[in-house]
């Protein structure tokens, strides 16, 4: 089957506020009538994940769980979604771990090829950071010692 | 500072919570630097490694957890204990593996903060083991056909826009024609704001403002579409649009009819459940009648039980035991092994009779057997725990029409009016059955042959009871009064009733031997009870003997049907007889006057039995119905493609034989009809009695057949 996946690209543009909420309108009224077809729920997901807001983030990966658990027929297209809505909140973890099992199913998909190379650079840079700051840190700490110990001594 | 903190061993770091934690930790750690108190607590911390042993600073971090605590912290943590989860275990494992990533996450986190953790991240984080660790199935269905995002294009609403744009590509200029205002009166609304109607359209995105040439009011009509030009371009783009909102469609379409077909099979199962389920409440039912019985039974028992010990020596010498087994209908005493036996079927034949069997009756499950054919005037007895016979019961002359067993005490009335009295503790085979007895036997009858046709002898048992005795130790008692054939009979405790060919019905006392009534059925049809209700085959009087041909049973043998009286039973002073003119009666047993008469079959009536609620009846007519006691009228009607000869029931089921190789068993709540075969008889089936689970019958091919149910 060719993959129609989007690319990390596309879940960084957002639906305007009124196109979101008629996705979710929409489900709303459907969880009323007591059946949500899985077209609509994830249409919602996929519209909360694109969104830049955290809450709708966490929001639509709770959301596509629910598909995925739901439909196993869909799992995986799922994992490839759940892999982006994780790295779109930042855990990268949870992302690579998705994505890694959509390759290994599926070895050759450009899209989950891409998002891998996507949360590496992603885990680097938050790597960076991390050792840049307990670097900083640790400086300022030896410093502060330092400084204590001299004057402990005087 | 705070990531000091976090740089510490593994093992210090494990000893605190999960990862979403951390950040709020930190937090807490330098607001709390600030106090100089703890200050030193918490130097005193980071100077741990370099001074003490790893075991030290683990105790040290414990002593100082409630003061990095704040009352968020300690509620989080709360939470995520009480989530049952072992999931918990699961992500603080992996969690362990420690990497800058995530070290520099938290500070990251902390910086922005916007990123908040929340209860939903944690139920996130939480279920990502369970669904890596879900099975992946391929792609099937729509699934394959159509993918999530495809679906989401097709049917998002900006899918729309370009419809709407094309739309407005083709809006033409006109003069005013207040359309809306038409379409507004003609559906009966007034309206008022006509103003804001020339800028509903221009407030749209994509308004796309065509001028066109003012070419005057010189030209005529003309239509719309030649006031437009759009040029090529425009068109082209138009086409493919189109071309893709037809391929949306199709999207848009699949996925309904995907999920229709999803539907249509969730209805299927659900059906699937609702009839298992509706079964399993007919079970139910069946399982509560049951135990109803079981309870009567019981009961019953316990009665029983007081009552014998009261008074153990009049029991004794009793010949007739106070529960009767035809009432009673609580759990017979079975051998641990019927258990073992395959439901519906036959898994023992006796079959030493040579001619069809007419009647038969047991005391109760694998005890004794009682059994009469045609021609044969001598009932056969047989212990049903070996299938071995015991004896024969000799004395009457012609064929024995009917009998009934209780316990010890038999009762058998034969076609020479007679009906004997028999213990069947005092049967036994050794007495022989040789030609001199035979011979002996035949003597007799034709003294009672000639004088029991008239009615010149009394009931004067007592001399034939004694003359009788010593030709066959096992007959207790001969009762002498029915002038014809005896064809239904019923005792309960001291008190029978016989039905006989001669068309009356005779109540008897057991203790003395007396005839204590007599009632007339030929009366009782000449004066109904119920008013002037015809019966159909009240017309055709019987004049004489009474026979009529039955209809060919499944075999297409025919047989000549002579019992008049088909069938007896009383309880208290209620008694119930079914005749020949194909009426069920109910008695008085005080008066001996037939109160209602129950009209309805179209044939002779061959079998009743009733209980508190119902009376069910066979007739010849191919039906079995069920009566309403109370009401009496027809409760129900079960049609049978022959006669139907015998039949009992209970509270869950009639067991019937009708002219079939099978019985055949009508569940009452499920109303399903099954027929037992396995095994079964070659001929129709004939007569049946059944106890709980312990069936016998009689068929056409001379044989016994006993079944488990």
């Amino acid at each position: 089957m060719p993959t129609e996946l989007p690319y990390a690209a596309d879940a960084e543009m957002s639906l305007t506020y009124d196109e979101l909420e008629v996705l979710r309108l929409q489900y709303q009224k459907e969880l009323a009538q007591d059946h949500v077809t899985t077209q609509t729920k994830f249409n919602l997901c996929w519209g909360l994940v694109k969104s830049p807001i955290r809450e709708h983030q966490v929001e639509g990966v709770k959301l596509l769980q629910e598909i995925y658990r739901a439909e196993p027929t869909r799992r995986r297209e799922c994992l490839y979604y759940l892999a982006l809505g994780h790295f779109k909140m930042g855990n990268f973890e949870e992302a690579r771990r998705f994505n890694g099992l959509l390759l290994e199913k599926e070895p050759t998909n450009l899209q989950a090829q891409s998002l891998a190379q996507l949360i590496s650079k992603g885990a680097a840079r938050d790597g960076y950071i991390g050792m840049a700051i307990v670097g900083g840190v640790a400086a300022v700490g030896t410093i502060l010692l330092a400084g204590l110990i001299r004057r402990a001594r005087k | 500072m705070a990531s000091d903190l976090r740089g510490q061993p593994a093992t210090s770091r494990r000893q605190k919570s999960k990862n979403p934690m951390d950040p709020v930790v930190t937090e807490a750690a330098s607001s709390s630097s600030s106090a100089f108190s703890k200050l030193e607590l918490v130097q005193k911390a980071f100077m741990a490694p370099f001074t003490h042993k790893k075991t030290d600073s683990t105790r040290i971090l414990s002593d100082l957890a409630p003061v990095i605590m704040t009352p968020r912290m300690i509620n989080s943590a709360a939470t995520v204990a009480s989530k049952p989860q072992a999931s918990i275990t699961g992500p603080t494992i992996s969690r362990s593996r420690m990497d800058f990533s995530s070290l520099g996450r938290a500070p990251l986190r902390l910086g922005l903060g916007s990123k908040r953790i929340t209860s939903g991240d944690l139920q996130i984080f939480e279920a990502t083991e369970e669904l890596l660790e879900a099975e992946v199935p391929e792609p099937e269905g729509v699934a394959s056909n159509v993918s999530l995002l495809r679906g989401f294009n097709a049917t998002i609403p900006s899918a729309e826009q370009s419809k709407t744009r094309r739309r407005q590509m083709r809006n033409v200029d006109t003069p005013r024609l207040g359309l809306k205002k038409l379409g507004m009166s003609a559906r009966g609304l007034l309206t008022d704001e006509d103003d804001h109607e020339g800028q509903s359209v221009a407030s749209e995105d994509d308004v796309v403002v065509v001028k066109h040439a003012q070419s005057g009011k010189k030209k005529s009509r003309e239509s719309l579409s030649a006031t437009k030009k759009l040029g090529k371009e425009e068109l082209v783009r138009q086409t493919e649009e189109i071309m893709l909102d037809k391929e949306n469609i199709h999207v848009k379409r699949s996925l309904i009819n995907n999920e229709i077909k999803e539907i249509t099979h969730k209805i299927q199962a659900l059906d699937d459940i609702r009839a298992k389920l509706e079964q399993d409440l007919l079970k139910l039912q069946e399982e509560e009648l049951e135990l109803d019985d079981e309870l009567e039974g019981v009961k019953e028992r316990i009665k029983y039980e007081q009552a014998s010990s009261h008074q153990p020596a009049s029991a004794v010498k009793n010949l007739h035991l106070p529960p009767s087994s035809r009432r009673r209908k609580g759990p017979a005493f079975l051998p641990s092994e019927h258990d073992e036996l395959p439901p519906g079927v036959a898994f023992m034949t006796l079959d030493s009779h040579t001619t069809p069997i007419t009647t038969l009756d047991f005391s109760e499950p694998y005890g004794t057997l009682v059994s009469a054919s045609q021609e044969d005037a001598q009932p056969r007895v047989w212990d049903l725990l070996t299938g071995d016979e015991i004896g024969r019961l000799r004395g009457h002359i012609g064929a024995v029409h009917c009998l009934q067993v209780e316990d010890h005490v038999c009762l058998t009335g034969g076609a020479d009016g007679n009906v004997r009295l028999w213990d069947l503790r005092r049967v036994n085979d050794s007495d022989g059955w040789g030609e001199g007895e035979m011979v002996n036997l035949s003597d007799v009858p034709e003294e009672d042959e000639e004088g029991g046709e008239l009615v010149e002898h009394p009931s004067s048992i007592r001399n034939s009871a004694d003359e009788n005795e010593h030709k066959d130790s096992s007959c207790a008692r001969l009762l002498e009064g029915h002038t014809q054939a005896v064809t239904a009979l019923y005792f309960e405790d001291e008190c029978l009733v016989t039905g006989a060919s001669d068309k009356t019905l005779r109540q008897w006392d057991l203790t003395t031997g007396q005839c204590v009534m007599t009632m007339d059925i030929l009366w009782a049809i000449s004066h109904p009870a119920n008013g002037s209700i015809s019966n159909p085959l009240a017309s055709q009087s019987f004049p004489g003997s009474f026979s009529v041909q039955t209809p060919p049973y499944a075999d297409g043998t025919r047989e000549v049907y002579e019992d008049f009286v088909g069938g007896v039973q009383f309880w208290g002073y209620g008694l119930v007889s079914g005749s020949g003119d194909g009426a069920v009666r109910m008695w008085d047993m005080r008066t001996g006057q037939a109160h209602r008469t129950l009209l309805g079959h179209t044939g002779p009536v061959t079998c009743l039995q009733f209980d508190e609620i119902h009376i069910a009846s066979g007739s010849l007519d191919k039906t079995m119905k069920i009566w309403d006691l109370r009401m009496g009228g027809i409760f129900e009607t079960i049609h049978y493609d022959h006669a139907v000869t015998a039949l009992q029931f209970d509270s869950r089921k009639i067991v019937a034989a009708a002219g079939e190789n099978g019985v055949k068993i009508y569940n009452r709540t499920s109303t399903q009809q099954s027929t037992l075969l396995t095994n079964g008889h070659t001929k129709p089936v004939e007569r049946l009695r059944y106890m709980d689970r312990y069936l016998v019958t009689g068929g056409r091919d001379a044989k016994l057949k006993i079944w488990s149910l």
